[in-house]
């Protein structure tokens, strides 16, 4: 009696099995491999909490797709091995790759091969010159970013005496290199240039050199702790110089270390500045992130949030495998809530920067100036 | 800026440092294994102030006690997982667990409380004052007393009191202080609980001026490291001494050169000191080195 039950009941099982397979097989798959521990953990977090928002927001209206996170940490190993461990089973449409620029230059080779896009926020400049076509780019890079930066401080603030500061790391020296390049070729030769170790506490040193070359504007290129450092301490000795910084003071983490009277007349660019508003659809986003995770949106998870609607359009217009997705973004142009973004044909997709200052009473920059499609044909 | 602007700011910094690297030492000569966790407990004391003043809105002064015995039970909660299940081991497999619980404090600290950057309150008040054309910023001079007061305050315990005299024993040789019925094991624990109080003290005086995040004990740990065999490994006075030391290359030297060349002349200065005179600058209490 027992067997005649046992196998149909098998039979039926096996099938079970087979159809949640397949449909498994099916619904489309986007990893997302980000450091949420280490030194890029505040942006890695922002960048995260984008994809999943976008991606959340699509299950809630029963779109097919599946995603995980993946903790990418510091070193490129751990980001190979996150790729190679997400791309074995299931059907993915496209990587949400890390910030990380070290890391997204070892994932490079893994997405061509398994023919798998990679959609991140990274910074890194090389990612998009080395003729690889299976990465784009969603936040405004150095050559873009740099030019609006530099452009603020001389066309706008009419300041041609630059001191820069910047971070030591890969990120820093590449802005550095970009907004020399720039300030050059506006007429405005910096007179005083020094790299900062992250680890660095008093900047009093750097201070003092900085103002002995009699600058009419310090302008930062530096992660945020180093910002909010040397913003405080400028501010303490007295200088009251304007200081225009690079994305990381646009970030309401690090305003919110800092006194709003220590903020008047700190400028920064950035790609956008979610909680300063501006339309219906950002004060939207900026309601749901803060419902979701408690904290303030910034630019990168924005940028992150953007890129992740733009794979899920593809994927509704059909694009499901890797190389229709690669081609789908690569063709189209998407209107995200901080910008239109469209390839250059190297996989940049974001062309547009803002400046954002704070006006010494309120953590809450305005947007004072925007720069779009810089560098680009139109 | 002038010489005695900086040297305000490098005694600041130094003294906060000292408090690390006296923690480091202290830990050093009671197991003779480097305790590589310890930046990440001052780490951990600081994001314990930034919770705390979420309670308890007070001066950080207040919080100070609260913070050191805190950090104190997590002091011999890192002895009781990292230390004492490999108490007989070679002391590389103490180096190795404290770097383990390092990561996992860091880590921690990272789910608990985000990777943003945070300010802990000020010891007694923020602003700056002005001093004979200095600007000193309260904290700064808060930290320069609470952390002598802190030094002076441990000393008198190592050298004055017969709890210190067993502590110190315990730090020469355990067996002969074994042997005298002192119980070492407790001795141990209780340096494991000073030193992530040390440590706690100086996560609340330097969260507040220069901020913390859960990575910043990678850089307190390699700053004690290297006060500690500059001054000399195994001496509190040269751990105090070589923690100024370093502040004042980050600081007088910084100011004279460049950023980059004043860290290659500390780290050239502790290559020099290591070929030179490997005891330290103020000789060496143990002749171990992990």
């Amino acid at each position: 009696m027992y067997r005649s039950f046992a196998i149909p009941a098998a039979a039926a099982l096996s099938a079970l099995v087979l159809l949640a397979g397949a449909a498994r097989a099916e619904t489309p798959h986007i990893p997302i491999l980000v450091p949420v521990t280490g030194f890029l953990s505040l942006e890695g977090t922002s960048q995260r909490n984008g994809a999943v928002m976008a991606l959340e927001q699509a299950i809630a209206a029963k779109s097919r797709v599946s995603y995980e996170i993946s903790d990418t940490a510091t070193s490129p190993e751990v980001a190979v091995n996150a790729m190679e461990r997400a791309l074995r089973e299931v059907h993915t449409a496209a990587v949400v790759g890390p910030i990380l620029g070290t890391q997204m230059l070892a994932m490079l080779p893994l997405a061509e091969e398994y023919e798998v896009p990679l959609v991140t926020i990274s910074g890194t400049a090389r990612l998009t010159e080395m003729g690889n076509p299976w990465i784009f780019r969603f936040f405004p890079g150095d050559a873009v970013t740099k030019v609006a930066h530099a452009r603020y401080v001389v066309e706008e603030l009419g300041r041609t005496r630059p001191a820069i500061l910047y971070q030591t790391t890969a990120y820093g020296q590449s802005g550095r290199g970009h907004l020399e390049t720039v300030f050059r070729s506006l007429g405005a030769e910096p007179v005083y240039e020094e790299g900062l170790d992250v680890s660095i506490k008093d900047m009093t040193p750097v201070l003092a050199k900085a103002m002995a070359a009699h600058p009419d504007v310090l302008v930062l290129h530096l992660h945020s702790t180093s910002t909010a450092l040397l913003v405080r301490q400028a501010r303490a000795h007295g200088i009251d110089l304007p200081i225009v910084a690079g994305s990381a003071m646009h970030q309401p983490a690090t305003a919110a270390i800092l006194e709003s009277a220590e903020l008047k007349d700190v400028c920064a660019e950035t790609g956008s500045s979610p909680i300063s508003g501006g339309s219906p659809g950002l004060e939207r986003f900026t309601a749901a992130y803060r419902a979701a995770f408690g904290s303030e949106p910034d630019a990168f998870a924005l940028a992150q949030y953007d890129a992740t609607r733009m794979v899920l359009a593809a994927l509704e217009d059909g694009a499901t495998s890797g190389t229709a997705m690669r081609d789908w973004l690569a063709s189209h142009a998407f209107d995200g809530l901080a910008m239109t973004y469209r390839s250059d044909g190297t996989g940049n997709m974001a062309h547009d920067a803002v400046i954002v200052c704070y006006d010494g009473k309120s953590r809450v920059p305005q947007v004072v100036k925007r720069y779009e499609s810089v560098g680009l044909a139109r | 800026m002038d010489f005695l602007q900086l040297a305000v700011n490098a005694l600041a910094l130094g003294a906060a440092y000292a408090l690390v690297a006296l923690g480091f030492v202290l830990i050093l000569n009671a197991t003779a294994a480097v305790n590589f966790a310890q930046g990440d407990l001052v780490a951990a004391g600081g994001f314990l102030a930034v919770a705390l003043a979420g309670i308890l809105p007070v001066p950080g002064l207040l919080l100070l006690p609260l913070v050191a015995v805190l950090m104190a039970a997590v002091g011999l909660a890192v002895c009781a997982v990292a230390y004492w299940p490999l108490r007989d081991r070679p002391p590389v497999a103490v180096f190795i667990s404290t770097i383990a619980l390092g990561i996992i404090l860091q880590n921690g600290l990272n789910g608990l409380f985000g990777a943003e950057p945070r300010a802990a309150p000020p010891l007694s008040g923020s602003g700056h004052l002005e001093i004979g054309g200095l600007v000193v910023a309260r904290q700064s001079l808060a930290i320069m007393v609470v952390a002598a007061l802190l030094i002076v305050g441990l000393r008198s315990l190592l050298w004055h009191t017969q709890l210190g005299r067993r502590l110190r024993a315990t730090g020469q040789d355990r067996e002969v202080a074994a042997a005298l019925g002192i119980p070492v094991g407790a001795m141990v624990a209780l340096t494991f609980a000073l030193a992530a109080a040390l440590a706690g003290a100086a996560g609340l005086l330097l969260a507040n001026q220069f901020f913390i995040t859960p990575t910043h004990g990678t850089d307190f740990i390699v700053k004690a490291y290297i006060a500690v065999v500059i001054g000399g490994w195994g001496r509190v006075g040269g751990a105090l001494a070589g923690a100024m030391l370093v502040a004042l290359f980050e600081t007088v030297v910084a100011a004279l050169a460049d950023y980059a060349v004043a860290t290659g002349l500390l780290y050239g200065a502790l290559l020099a000191i290591l070929v030179l005179r490997p005891q330290g600058l103020f000789g060496e209490a143990e002749g171990r080195r992990a």
